[in-house]
């Protein structure tokens, strides 16, 4: 049972994006980041150190070949709070006594 | 914060969140054309089979390793480039729907093969090929759309 908890730091829309996306994912490469959300690259690399400084996040740089390559994921801890944070929204849906329908 | 983000915004950020999970589950989902390919490519080695020739045999043994490695690198490729699924969206149900789907291709083409060949028909194996190729094709896209719905259903958020 996930205990609902309102998380500011990821409730900023961008950052809400960011962490749905991940939390679909084992990781994500940082240009399909990048190109889904429709961010900068500093836009999104300053959103991802946000989410890392606060443990949110996980940011892996590599090479592939002589290409270097930047992907993310989200931590254990990410993941528990925007579960947290999910359940919260929720709550403040239902108390209102209105539902929604789950896209797709 | 929470007492004052209202119930609509509150409806909308997790309407939000369900569509980003979405593009991401879709992302995994594999084409159409990648199970035609391999169908194809199973008539393709059949036929090599059929022949009896080790020149046709080494032939269709070549396009059929090729092309398999061609389509899943790009399958795999296109996932590597983006995102990997999260592992726990696919549960047990969606374990069951690809053995099932996988036993039902691999049972269904060879046990039609040795039926055809007890039977006395010619070319077993590219027969038994060609209806395993079209249950391939036909049904590929099929496992995809239960295996979506099962992940879509283990969204973070999807319950309420």
């Amino acid at each position: 049972m996930t205990v609902p908890r309102f998380d500011e730091l990821i409730h900023s829309p961008t950052r809400l994006a960011i962490v749905a996306l991940l939390a679909a994912s084992e990781w994500a490469d940082f240009s399909y980041i990048r190109d889904t959300v429709e961010l900068s690259d500093s836009a999104l690399s300053k959103q991802l150190t946000t989410l890392e400084q606060a443990g949110y996040a996980e940011i892996r740089k590599g090479f592939i070949g002589k290409r270097p390559r930047t992907s993310a994921r989200l931590t254990a801890q990410g993941r528990a709070a925007f579960e947290q944070h999910v359940a919260a929204l929720q709550q403040i849906v239902v108390r209102s006594g209105a539902t929604i329908l789950p896209a797709g | 914060m929470s007492d004052e983000v209202s119930p609509a915004e509150a409806a909308q950020a997790l309407a939000d969140i369900q569509l980003r999970q979405q593009q991401v589950i879709d992302l995994a989902m594999i084409p159409a054309w990648y199970w035609w390919a391999v169908g194809a490519l199973m008539v393709v080695l059949a036929i090599g089979v059929d022949s009896h020739s080790p020149v046709v045999i080494g032939l269709t043994v070549s396009v059929f390793v090729l092309g398999i490695l061609a389509a899943t690198g790009w399958v795999v490729g296109r996932a590597f480039r983006h995102a990997q699924i999260r592992n726990g969206l696919i549960d047990g149900r969606g374990v069951v729907a690809i053995l099932g789907f996988v036993a039902l291709i691999v049972a269904g083409t060879i046990g039609l093969a040795f039926w055809l060949r007890a039977a006395g028909a010619g070319h077993p194996a590219t027969l038994a090929c060609v209806a395993g190729g079209l249950v391939m094709g036909a049904g590929g896209p099929v496992l995809m759309r239960r295996l979506r719905a099962i992940m879509l259903g283990n969204r973070t958020g999807a319950a309420l």
